[in-house]
């Protein structure tokens, strides 16, 4: 099926010996081993100067066939539902030489760059073109979520804060036990001397906080802790 | 090279918003469709002639070739044989006896399509339009081995017969046919071809022209006419032109369908039979049904179609001296009838479906050797409403002297295309929804009473809330018992599944909308957006007669209530849940040119002026400059909530958005320049508040343009030129009070604005992006509140697809030529790029192909994140988005398990550890006190 414009259609009789393109798609291991798996919706489209536009449905053979094309630069697209292709221009132009036959020739192209932009040449020909497009990467339509993965779940802050205190919980007696004497009246003394240990220290008071003390109105500091130290 | 390098950097930067794997094909729908099929060219075929599986093939009304496995009722492939929606007038399609091609002929083109894969095999485009296509069944040993010929006979100034090569597709030879005769149809022989023409006699009257050419030369043996006296006069009239020479007959009638007069082509006489009447009513149309393969008997079947009741002959050619005789009659039955024929070996058999039953018999005598009851089609159709079989085709497999196994397809009074085996439904393809017009959502009726009594409530004095609400809740008592029933299984369910799955018991998030389609051919047809894989209604609003068109117009204005209008008149309701009509039949108003108009502002096109008229009285008009005409124009959707009059920026400073209720999009082109003009107009004022023109543009591919919230965007194909790069592109403006941040410009002391005293016109930023492909359609998600970010929907023709586009991605505001500032980054912004490559995830029909999609339309949930899409055209295709992810309802990817067995975990961890900790506090009151 080639879906033409009624007004190419016109022109396109007329012209009975216009330029013909083909386009290959070849087996292009590891992306398509097998070009025979392409959906039948894969079409290549020629898209002219304003008005003229050709689409051309994969044939049996893995090919696109283009009989009749006029003198104009085209840019050729192919597609398809799981593949890129990528885009090439082709350009039909009166031969050099005068002869009936015209010149045809295709290159990549590259989208947002200038239409004189060429890429590597695809191939040229005399009244017939048959050049080979192989696909540039596979679409992949699906964004997979996280899973959840042991690795991951242990590697987040709270579960490491949480791991090393029950290290710490298990840990530390244990460790205590094993410590020669000295080195355990050495801790031991830091711990008094530390702000935060001894009755004196910061977690103690907060520890036996007098509450109802504190709101009828009594002193903090060596009160309360003369309080701890009756009980 | 550098493209896919700026396509990668993109990827990178935007943020992905995609299809996840676990929600595709879960919580999107597609029916993909091939339009009503046609009687002609639907038929059962091996697509390998070596195995005795066979698909069912058909070119519909739209076009659409397609291949269809007779198991399941899945496509297994389709062609659009007409992109750009012209309506050819005759169609074709052949499949030859053992062969692995199907021919199409579709307005100029004739073409063979691998049976089994639907890929091209050859195509030949005509002169002139088609008349027909045939299939050379008897070979003359000039094919090339294994593929059998095609003739084509076309029309226009030089009408032709073609023998076209079945393998390669080179005309061998051709025979222009002389005179101004109309070509009309073609039957070969084992030695000759006969193009039939209609010649029109000087008193108005059709006479048949029958040329007879060589098959093997294409030169012309024989000419003749048949002597059809008077009594034809429209070659509608003419029933039947056998193909081939199993059924070599010219059938036709006069015009009160007194006689049948049947020729035998290649001779020149002819025979009539009256046709006795059954009936008081006329007979509406008589149908010849012949087989179509060549071994089989030349027996055919003649059915009689009254507007109560049907009949039918059975005729027998003897081939060896031309006579027809008639063999044996069909018994009248009630209703409509559908026939088809098929063959086994030589035998014919002719498959008779009525309302109630299917019967087969042979050709050869009238026993039935088959009967199946039906007790119902298995569709859904309006209150009342006969269903009735419209045209069947059938598969059947006979052992002995019994019919052991029948399929048959049939095409319904509803629109839906359903395949019987032995009688009993084995699918149904709801084909009516191919030639949907317009849809609109509405809220289910029973969700909508319990807003309507919530409202009750509200606006009544407290006592009288306070009973109607324990009377409410009373009334909900009674559904107790069957709630306390199905609560343990709900309860499993609820730890099992995922939350997102649980739709069918209550419609919390408003997912369960109900989608209301109108079609072509006058129907409603209403599914249901949370189970779409049934239909739920569908009822016939719109008697049109054949060849009347409607222009519906539907709005759900009241929750639970649809109301459907055709032009002009006034509109009837129906309940949205059962589609039961609230008031009477709807008047059919006929058609004229039509613009979509707001609610507030009417507009019409009159001489290419574009004018605007509130409540009647007309405003203000808009003439395009000369030369210019009107493509289309997008008002901004009257209902379009936002929730933020400014855009924060990174430094939490506000740009302010130009909001305006009133204004329009409006596209025109200048054919004789290649220009297309873009205004964004104010519809109050009529002024033009912003325009823009592009040269170069290609006005044959379609423009597309949206309009919504402070921006807009369009989309067009432009010519290689200085400037610009060949291809396609994309350009999304922004329109703003003022650029400078925490200044809203002219308006900043106003409160109050009028787009009618004071012309402020907004700083607009625009930014072109060069796309992959074209556009033909672009729509915007919707959701309740508008706090969402929006999400730019767009069709692509080309890849069978609608992509979602990130607003992010194609914000005006992406810096150009650096990298973003710290602020920028904050806010999300990144580095412009000109190519906007559409990233596969962002497809929303991920795998799945949608095809010939005219329209997207979108609905907002209950819920803020999600916004509903429904697309249609010829395809039907459904999803749910999010654009923002779905942050106020449990998605997929929330592992009830998972929390389940956290809280599990750590409810252990607490009951060990604590008397370990326990006993720790008391050995340290014991050490350090």
């Amino acid at each position: 099926m080639l879906l033409l414009t009624p007004l190419v259609f016109a022109t396109l009789t007329s012209i009975a010996s216009a330029a013909r393109l083909t386009v290959s798609i070849p087996s292009s291991p590891p992306l398509l081993p097998n070009p025979a798996s392409l959906a039948p919706s894969t079409h290549a489209i020629l898209l002219g100067p304003p008005g003229t536009r050709y689409s051309a449905p994969l044939r049996r053979d893995n090919t696109f066939a283009f009989p009749d094309l006029e003198e104009a630069s085209y840019l050729l697209t192919i597609q398809s539902r799981d593949y890129f292709f990528p885009p090439l221009r082709v350009d039909v132009t009166k031969a050099a030489d005068g002869t009936q036959e015209q010149t045809i020739a295709a290159w990549q192209t590259f989208r947002g760059n200038e239409w004189s932009n060429k890429g590597p040449q695809y191939g040229s020909g005399k009244g017939t073109l048959n050049i080979q497009v192989s696909p540039s990467s596979q679409k992949d339509f699906y964004q997979h979520r996280g899973g959840f993965d042991i690795m991951s779940f242990v590697k987040s802050p709270m579960i490491l804060m949480g791991l090393v205190s029950v290290v710490f919980i298990f840990g530390m007696p244990y460790i205590m036990d094993n410590m020669d004497p000295e080195m355990k009246e050495e801790m031991a003394e830091m711990q008094k001397k530390g702000p935060l240990s001894g009755s004196n220290g910061a977690a103690s008071q907060i520890q036996n906080f007098d509450m109802a003390g504190w709101l009828a109105g009594k002193g903090s500091g060596a009160e309360s802790g003369g309080t701890v130290k009756k009980r | 090279m550098l493209s896919t390098l700026l396509t990668a950097a993109s990827l990178l930067l935007v943020p992905t918003l995609a299809v996840f794997a676990d929600e595709a094909w879960n919580v999107d729908y597609h029916f993909a469709l091939l339009g009503a099929p046609k009687e002609e060219t639907s038929f059962f075929h091996q697509p390998n002639p070596s195995s005795r599986a066979s698909l069912i093939y058909t070119l519909s009304e739209q076009h659409a070739l397609g291949a269809v496995n007779p198991r399941d009722g899945s496509l297994v492939w389709r062609q659009l044989l007409s992109s750009d929606g012209i309506a050819y007038r005759n169609s074709f399609l052949r499949a030859g006896e053992g062969q692995d091609v199907v021919i199409s002929g579709v307005g100029h083109e004739v073409a063979a399509w691998s049976a089994a894969d639907g890929r091209l095999v050859w195509s030949l485009s005509t002169e002139g339009p088609l008349e027909d296509v045939e299939i050379l069944e008897l070979s003359d040993g000039k094919e090339t081995a294994g593929a059998k010929d095609a003739i084509a006979l076309s029309s226009g100034a030089n009408p032709t017969v073609q023998r076209i090569d079945g393998a390669s597709g080179a005309v061998k030879w051709q025979f222009i046919i002389d005179g101004s005769d109309a070509p009309y149809q073609l039957s070969a022989s084992s030695t000759q071809i006969f193009a039939i023409l209609i010649h029109k006699t000087i008193l108005g009257y059709v006479k048949l022209r029958v040329v007879v050419l060589d098959r093997v030369t294409g030169h012309k043996v024989d000419e003749y006419s048949l002597s059809s006296e008077n009594e034809l006069s429209t070659t509608e009239n003419i029933v039947s032109v056998g193909a081939n020479s199993a059924s070599p007959m010219i059938a036709w009638t006069d015009s009160l369908y007194t006689t049948l007069k049947v020729n035998v082509v290649g001779m020149k006489s002819m025979q009539s039979f009256d046709i006795a009447s059954h009936d008081d009513s006329p007979i509406e149309h008589v149908k010849v049904h012949a087989p179509y393969h060549v071994n089989s008997l030349s027996h055919f079947l003649v059915h009689y179609q009254t507007a109560t009741s049907h009949w039918a002959d059975v005729f027998h050619i003897n081939l060896k001296n031309g006579k027809v005789e008639k063999a044996y009659s069909l018994p009248k039955l009630a209703g409509r009838g559908a026939f088809s024929t098929s063959t086994s070996d030589a035998n014919v058999y002719f498959t008779r479906v009525t309302r109630d039953e299917i019967t087969t018999v042979s050709s050869a005598s009238h026993g039935v050797l088959g009967r199946w009851p039906l007790n119902t089609f298995g569709v859904v159709a309006g209150i009342g409403e006969q269903v009735e079989p419209i045209h069947a085709a059938s598969e059947v497999s006979v052992k002995g002297d019994t019919v052991s196994a029948i399929r048959t397809t049939i095409l319904l009074s509803t629109g839906d295309w359903v395949m019987l085996r032995d009688g009993k439904g084995i699918w149904n393809r709801p084909e009516m929804l191919a030639s949907t017009m317009v849809v609109t959502f509405a809220l289910p009726a029973d969700a909508a009473a319990l807003v309507q009594q919530l409202e009750v409530e509200a606006h009544s004095n407290p006592v009288a809330a306070y009973a109607h609400r324990v009377q409410r809740h009373l009334a909900d008592l009674q559904r107790l018992p069957s709630i306390i029933v199905s609560l343990p299984q709900q309860i499993v369910k609820g730890f099992l599944g995922t939350s997102a799955d649980d739709l069918t018991a209550s419609d919390t998030f408003g997912f369960r909308q109900v989608i209301v389609c109108a079609t072509r051919e006058g129907r409603l047809v209403a599914l249901d957006a949370g189970s779409p894989d049934k239909i739920v209604w569908n009822v016939n609003v719109a008697d049109l007669q054949p060849g009347q068109s409607w222009e519906p117009y539907l709005a759900s204005r009241i929750a639970g209530v649809v109301e459907v209008s055709s032009r002009a008149g006034a509109g009837i309701q129906y309940n949205a849940t059962n589609g039961q009509p609230l008031a009477e039949r709807l008047p059919v108003v006929p058609e004229g040119p039509q613009v979509p108009s707001s609610q507030v502002v009417l507009y019409t096109v009159h001489d290419g002026t574009l004018e605007a008229s509130y409540n009647r009285t007309p405003a203000w008009a808009f003439t395009p400059m000369h030369g210019e005409r009107l493509i289309d124009m997008v008002p901004r959707p009257v209902n379009d909530p936002v929730a933020s009059i400014g855009k924060v920026l990174g430094d939490r400073r506000v740009l302010y958005k130009y909001l305006d209720s009133n204004i329009a999009l409006l596209v025109t082109a200048q054919d004789s320049m290649g220009t297309a003009n873009i205004y964004v107009l104010s519809t109050v004022s009529g002024a033009i508040i912003y325009s823009n023109v592009h040269t170069g543009v290609d006005l044959t591919i379609p423009i597309a343009s949206i309009m919504s919230e402070n921006w807009f965007a369009y989309s067009f194909t432009n010519e290689a030129s200085d400037e610009a790069s060949k291809g396609h592109q994309l350009v999304v403006g922004e329109l703003f009070e003022s650029l400078v941040p925490d200044d809203r410009g002219m308006m900043g002391a106003t409160t109050n604005f009028s787009g009618m005293q004071t012309a402020t016109e907004p700083f607009v930023l625009t930014q072109t992006y060069q796309i992959p492909e074209v556009i033909s359609k672009l729509a915007v998600t919707r959701t309740r509140q508008g706090i969402t970010s929006r999400q730019l929907l767009a069709v692509l023709p080309d890849s069978n697809g609608i992509v979602g586009i990130p607003y992010g991605a194609v914000d005006p505001r992406r810096p150009v030529n650096r990298d973003p500032t710290k602020d920028e980054q904050a806010e999300g912004l990144v580095r412009y790029t000109a190519v906007l490559e559409f990233d596969p995830k962002w497809f929303l029909n991920h795998q799945r192909e949608i095809v010939g999609v005219k329209n997207v339309f979108t609905s907002p949930a209950l819920i803020e994140s999600t916004s509903l899409v429904f697309a249609y055209g010829l395809d039907i295709f459904g999803t749910r988005l999010s654009p923002s992810f779905s942050f106020d309802i449990l998605g997929k990817d929330f592992n009830k398990l998972q929390m389940l067995a956290t809280v599990a975990a750590l409810a252990v961890a607490t009951f060990i550890v604590a008397p370990l900790v326990m006993r720790k506090q008391v050995d340290q009151r014991w050490r350090f006190l």
